[in-house]
């Protein structure tokens, strides 16, 4: 990545998005900074620390080379360099999510009622069932660091997580989803109109939607099919359901487990998740699969946007990526990359000659076309043409899409 | 935040993430003095965006604020205040030196602390 790219990527205003004042916005925007800081300054230095100080200091202890990722953190936590790079990251992420805060706490309790308000003038369903268990690999910890985690309420119809997660991921990503958030779900409608020959899907089914930012463009790009939004916490099913409604998108919403949805077989023709994977768990992987292939009909596609599995990567490439889970609270995160998703897909059910992994391009040059605020083509091009680089955001500039078709 | 309502009363957001924070760094409390480091640093930028907001508004009215400030002559008044304000903040960013010096100067140690506490608990 090009070392004088200046990220200028703003977040456009919507009616539930809390609304920052000039010091609020300025202090979020510092923390954008700081993680693209991170990631084109500090980022690069890790290679050659590794390589020419803290490997050779483990070969000293050791009397071996570092094997694996794991050998390669132990050497790297005993090296300053390697200290400030992960301190930093943590920082930045504390400090992101905080600054956010401020913002919405400011702005509560009105801000439950503007979403009330929201959705009851809303055309797409909001199922939110009395009982419902949200699993322990939601509520255990909470996921990277966002605090109250994806499920925390404070109070009854609570969507404070749901606005922290929608502005707060947009400082997370550094902007690079798109103006809304939307590239990922962007990406794959992309790839289902260009790469499956004509498909074009009535019925689908967006597994851990979060807030529905990668959700609303299926509406928007497949304007006749009915769409549906289901995730486990409630604060965010809340928020997807008023934020679709100021978007004027039509989409229906759901408290439901995508282990287990209350929906009937073969009712879907194409089933989505945007890096839900990661963050279920070992027992619930199967499971998603397999509930998948019921909920889809003849000929219907399961696609699952993620990042790549461990398998061809280095161990250094693997080590970076692999931070995640030990420093930004994703406990599930390193062990799905070595999960084999081929076999679940196949254990599933799904044709095995219908089961590959795939690369859906990120959307980015579209928001520049749509001249964006702070999309400039410099920048933005930056973000789009890029090697692979562990520890970058979306690392090639590319979603990889787990992609299988039931026969 | 409501600073009337209790913060039990009014809906508020959660502060703190759950899950043990891991520890980065060696030496004991240098993980609190980054943070707080990298807290000020945030703090620096917003006060530079709002100086530079002022100056563009002033710009967008028709008053060159930044072009003043250029010109600015201080007066003897204002000379005194800026160094008196310099000094005031550098015995801020060195009280532990200050603190140092007058234990120092005190033979103050330790184990006088000690001392002090024990003898001041003797019934």
């Amino acid at each position: 990545m090009s070392a004088e790219m200046l990220n200028t990527f703003q977040q456009i205003d919507h009616p539930i998005l809390p609304k920052p004042t000039h010091d609020e916005a300025s202090r979020q925007e510092f923390t954008k900074s700081f993680k693209q800081f991170i990631q084109q300054g500090l980022l690069p230095g890790l290679g050659p620390v590794f390589g020419v100080r803290a490997a050779k200091a483990f070969e000293r202890e050791h009397g071996r080379a570092p094997a694996d990722r794991r050998d390669i953190r132990a050497a790297m936590v005993k090296d300053l360099y390697f200290q400030h790079y992960a301190a930093a990251n943590r920082i930045a992420q504390e400090l992101l999510w905080e600054s956010t805060n401020v913002t919405i706490d400011r702005e509560l309790p009105d801000l439950i009622e503007k979403a009330r308000g929201l959705s009851a003038s809303a055309k797409g369903k909001l199922d939110l069932p009395e009982a419902f268990e949200t699993p322990r690999y939601v509520t255990s910890i909470d996921i990277h660091c966002m605090p109250g985690g994806y499920a925390g309420a404070v109070t009854p119809d609570d969507i404070s997580t749901g606005a922290l997660y929608d502005r707060g991921v947009y400082l997370y990503a550094m902007g690079y989803m798109g103006p809304f958030n939307d590239d990922m779900g962007r990406s794959v409608c992309n790839y289902v109109n260009r790469r499956l020959d004509g498909f074009k899907p009535k019925r689908i089914l967006d597994l851990g939607c979060t807030v529905g930012h990668s959700t609303l463009p299926y509406k928007e790009l497949f304007p006749d099919a009915e769409v549906w939004g289901v995730d486990v916490a409630a604060p965010q099913v809340r928020y997807a359901h008023a934020r679709a409604a100021g978007l004027g998108l039509e989409v229906n919403f759901a408290q439901m487990n995508a282990e287990e949805t209350r929906f009937e077989d073969g009712s879907f023709d194409l089933i989505v998740s945007h890096i839900l994977l990661h963050e279920t768990s070992g027992k619930a992987m199967p499971r998603i699969f397999n509930e998948c292939h019921r909920l889809l009909a003849p000929g219907g596609y399961m696609i699952h946007a993620d990042l790549p599995p461990f398998d061809n990567m280095d161990p250094f490439t693997q080590f970076i990526l692999d931070n995640e889970t030990w420093y930004n609270n994703e406990p599930f995160w390193g062990a799905m990359r070595e999960t084999d998703q081929v076999a679940l897909a196949k254990a599933a059910g799904f044709p095995p000659e219908s089961v590959k992994f795939d690369t859906a391009p990120m959307a980015i040059m579209e928001f520049v076309a749509q001249q964006a605020a702070g999309y400039s083509e410099d920048a933005s091009a930056a973000v789009s043409d890029r090697e692979f680089a562990a520890g970058e955001y979306a690392p090639g500039g590319g979603w990889e899409v787990l992609i299988a078709r039931k026969a | 935040m409501n600073a009337h309502a209790p913060q039990a009363e009014r809906p508020h957001v959660i502060r703190d993430a759950k899950g043990k924070r891991p520890q980065f760094y060696e030496a004991p409390g240098l993980d609190q003095a980054m943070s707080m480091i990298m807290v000020l640093a945030n703090e620096l930028a917003v006060l530079h965006d709002r100086l530079d907001s002022a100056e563009r508004v002033h710009a967008a009215k028709g008053l060159d604020l930044a072009a003043e400030i250029e010109a600015l002559q201080l007066d003897q008044a204002a000379l005194e205040a800026r160094e008196a304000w310099r000094q005031d903040f550098l015995g801020r960013l060195f009280y532990l030196a200050r603190k140092d010096a007058s234990e120092a100067a005190a033979a103050d140690t330790a184990e006088r602390f000690r001392a002090t506490i024990e003898d001041i608990a003797k019934t």
